[in-house]
This record gives structure tokens, C-alpha cells and sequence, in this order.
């Protein structure tokens, strides 16, 4: 049996009201789950509230699945869903734009970087704009195949190809203007 | 081959596209350059942190236990047929079987009366269903009153459930009456001329009956009918002298647009005013010595 059936098996169990099942789900998946909603959100506790709700969605929906998409896909989507839900009316935590210093000396955000010990490149990831964020943190960092992401996002793989290349074309942007090698 | 590099680094190729993808790179050093960038994307983008651990399930079922699930809603797939079985079960069997009794007296009282029959059946089919739905709402005569004011369904559907289920067989049971009479021979011009006679005034004294049990209670609603009722009842006798209310009964008892416009008027009016909350109480849980 491969990870899909296992999957499909698991989520067939949760669907009946095995509380077990749930965990072993959320244990083969919590890492991609949780390491795609943090670039979405930007923030670990926020992260946290999301993949709560998207596990209590899962648990209260699991019946909906339709076993037309991998297990995984599922998964994604509904955790984009929940993100969607409860980023819509908060104010993101950065700045869209970066703020140029001519001076060259580090500011506020790069003091912040270099003591929560992230690179440039992963600050600058979370100035990117959400749908070129959301978009690497489905391919990235969650690992779904183009195919698979392009179906979270309900978009055609041309369309998830040339939002990865329009976000790689930013990041350069952004890093070139804060000075720092691509 | 630009494109197989993204999932080259992000690791989604499977073995046979990676030794097709690696085989190209030895020889291209452009693609070689792309494929850094992109892995420079992949390894910057996963945050590498540790996922909450399993405790997380724990407090999401504990979620699923106390926070509410917003009922999905019905689409207009006809009437909620579990809604009113779970009514039927409400209904009192006392009530029922009461109002059959008076039902069945007034059949041999009206066979017994011969010729005036239908005057009979008029009297005793509007009393047994104004008493009947005087017992559809309300917290002292309904069992389930507190639970239906805690649940989400609204109290007016579930008063609309009941009036018909209540008065629906009531109805039944006056149409069974009338049949019986009507094949005992107690009429002369047939079921028809029966139902016309009792029919107004049922709808009519059901509505109002309805009308001031949701607005002040079931004492209230009862009395009303019953007064109406003794009006009509003695104006053939006692209170025949007094013309102008002997008309007026004439009018209310018998089955025209009018009465049928009024009776739905007031229930319609009954439906509103049930949606407000309990009807008006006056009197005190305890008294002032």
C-alpha cells in the first residue's frame, strides 16, 4: 500500500469518528502543513491557530472527501481555505514593500533577521505578495508536485509556473535593493 | 528543461526525471545556475521548524465538543420530514382521544337530531379544534418548550408544524363525522351541505383560539372560544330576543370568503407574535403574604 491509500484509508477511518486516525494523519502531515501555513501567515502562533482549525475541519468534513484528488491535495486545500479565513481581515505582519536605506547600515528588520537567525533570502520570501508566497509554500515547502498545487490553488500549471518565476524575479528585486546577492 | 529544474529542487521529480535532469546539467552550465537560484528559493523558503506535536489533535477534538456546528443549510428539498415526525411524537394522546370522543357524541347527537344536523356538527367541530390548538404552544402545556427555545429551529416553523398536525386531524376527524352522519342519513342534502356548515366557524375559532395562545396563554385562548361559542350555542334560545347578536353569530358561523379571509388574518398574526418569546404571564412563581 503506498502513502496515497494509506492516506485514504486514514481519512476513510477519521470520517467515522476514529480519533486515532486523525492523529496518525496529522502526524505524517503536520510538518509540510505547518511549515506551508507559517509562510502563509508569517507569525508561529498564528500558524498554530490555522492548522487547528484546518485539523477540526478535517475531522468535521473528512466525509466530503471525494477520493478524486490525492489525500494530500485535500489536506492543502483545506488548510489554504482556513489560512484564507482567518488572514482575510488581519493586517499582514510586514510590509509589502521594502523600505530603502541608503545608508546601507542594517535596520530594524535586519537586526530582527539576523537574531531570530533567518537568512535575507526567507525575510525576503515573506515580503513576496501572498498568491507568489502561497505559490512557493505549496512547491517549496509543502513538496506537491506543479499538478497538485496548481489544483489547491484552482489554477492551470502554466499559471503555477509563471507565478514561481514572477516571485523569483521579485526576490531578486527585493535582494538586490537591500544589497545582498541573489 | 527550465521548467523540470523548479521541481528538481524542490524534490517532487521522480527518480527516472532526476537522472534525465541531472544528465543535462553536466553538460549546461546555464541551467546549472538556474537550478541554484532556485534551490537557494527551496531552502530559504522552509521555515525548519518543529510541528506542535500531537497534543494539537487533543485540543481540537475538545473544539469539536464545545464549539458549535453551523447546521448546514437545507435547500429547499420540501418539508423537514424528521422535523414532524419528532412533532407527532408531542402531540398528547389524551387530547386526541378527547377530541375523537366529543367528535363521535356530536355524530350521534346530529343522526339522533335528524334534520338539523348540520347545526349539530357546527357546533361541536369548531369547540374540539379551538380547544385542541389551544394546546400547541405555549411553556405550560408543552413538554418541549424550554428545548425549543434553545434550539436553533425557529419557534414559528415549529408552531406551523403542530397548528397543522393539531389541526389536521381535527379537520379529519370533522370530515369522518360528517361522512358517518351523512351515510346514516342524518342529511338530506348531502356531505357537502355538512362540511359547509362547520367548516367557517372551525377555521375561524381555530385561529383566534391560535392567535391568544401565543399572545397571552391557553386559559385565555380556551375562554374566548368557549364564549363564542355559548353565544352561538344560545342564540337559538335564551338569547334569541337580542337580534343584532343572533345576526352577528349568523355571520361568523357560517363558511364565506370572509370568515376565510379573518381566520387566516389572525393566523398569520399568530406566527408573528410566536416569534417574539413566551406569551404574557401575569401571574407570580410566588405570592406576597
Amino acid at each position: 500500500m503506498g502513502t496515497d491509500e494509506v492516506d485514504a484509508a486514514l481519512l476513510g477511518l477519521v470520517a467515522r469518528g476514529d480519533s486515532a486516525a486523525l492523529t496518525r494523519l496529522y502526524e505524517a502531515h503536520s510538518g509540510r502543513l505547518f511549515g506551508y501555513l507559517l509562510r502563509l501567515a508569517g507569525d508561529r502562533g498564528v500558524a498554530e491557530e490555522i492548522l487547528q482549525d484546518t485539523m477540526l475541519a478535517v475531522w468535521r468534513s473528512a466525509g466530503s472527501y471525494a477520493g478524486g484528488a490525492r489525500v494530500t491535495t485535500w489536506l492543502f486545500g483545506v488548510a489554504r481555505r482556513q489560512a484564507h479565513n482567518r488572514l482575510r481581515n488581519v493586517a499582514p505582519p510586514v510590509p509589502a514593500e521594502a523600505v530603502d536605506r541608503p545608508d546601507g547600515t542594517p535596520g530594524p528588520d535586519e537586526l530582527a533577521i539576523a537574531a531570530a537567525g533567518g537568512t535575507p533570502v526567507a525575510e525576503a520570501i515573506g515580503r513576496l505578495p501572498d498568491h507568489q508566497r502561497d505559490v512557493i509554500g505549496l512547491v517549496f515547502v509543502a513538496g506537491l508536485p506543479l499538478a497538485d498545487a496548481a489544483e489547491v490553488l484552482g489554477v492551470p500549471v502554466g499559471t503555477v509556473k509563471s507565478r514561481l518565476h514572477h516571485a523569483r524575479a521579485r526576490l531578486a528585486q527585493l535582494l538586490s535593493r537591500q544589497g545582498v546577492p541573489e | 528543461m527550465n521548467e523540470r529544474l523548479m521541481e528538481y529542487a524542490a524534490g517532487t521529480l521522480t527518480p527516472a526525471e532526476r537522472a534525465t535532469v541531472d544528465a543535462h546539467l553536466a553538460g549546461c552550465d546555464g541551467c546549472r545556475a538556474d537550478l541554484a537560484a532556485w534551490a537557494g528559493i527551496a531552502a530559504a523558503a522552509d521555515p525548519d521548524v518543529t510541528p506542535p506535536g500531537p497534543a494539537l489533535i487533543r485540543r481540537v477534538l475538545a473544539r469539536s465538543v464545545l464549539s458549535p456546528v453551523v447546521p448546514p443549510a437545507r435547500g429547499g428539498s420540501g418539508p423537514n420530514i424528521d422535523l414532524v415526525r419528532a412533532e407527532l411524537r408531542l402531540l398528547r394522546v389524551r387530547v386526541l382521544v378527547a377530541s375523537a370522543f366529543v367528535m363521535a357524541l356530536g355524530v350521534v347527537l346530529a343522526v339522533v337530531q335528524g334534520g338539523g344536523a348540520g347545526d349539530v356538527l357546527a357546533l361541536v367541530a369548531p369547540v374540539v379544534a379551538a380547544a385542541g390548538v389551544s394546546g400547541v404552544y405555549g411553556p405550560r402545556h408543552d413538554p418541549a418548550f424550554e428545548v425549543v427555545a434553545a434550539t436553533p429551529t425557529a419557534q414559528r416553523l415549529i408552531l406551523l408544524i403542530r397548528l397543522t398536525l393539531v389541526f389536521g386531524y381535527d379537520l379529519i376527524l370533522a370530515l369522518a363525522a360528517s361522512a358517518v352522519v351523512a351515510l346514516l342519513g342524518g342529511s338530506v342534502a348531502g356531505i357537502w351541505a355538512l362540511v359547509v356548515a362547520w367548516l367557517g366557524p372551525m377555521a375561524l375559532l381555530s385561529a383566534l383560539s391560535l392567535l391568544l395562545v401565543v399572545w397571552f396563554g391557553p386559559d385565555l385562548a380556551i375562554g374566548a372560544a368557549l364564549t363564542l361559542w355559548s353565544l352561538r350555542a344560545l342564540s337559538g334560545s335564551v338569547l334569541a330576543q337580542a337580534g343584532w347578536l343572533v345576526d352577528l353569530t349568523g355571520v361568523v358561523w357560517s363558511t364565506n370568503l370572509v370568515t376565510g379571509l379573518v381566520a387566516g388574518v389572525l393566523t398569520v398574526a399568530a406566527v408573528i407574535v410566536a416569534g417574539r418569546g413566551e406569551p404574557v404571564r401575569h401571574s407570580r412563581a410566588t405570592y406576597l403574604t
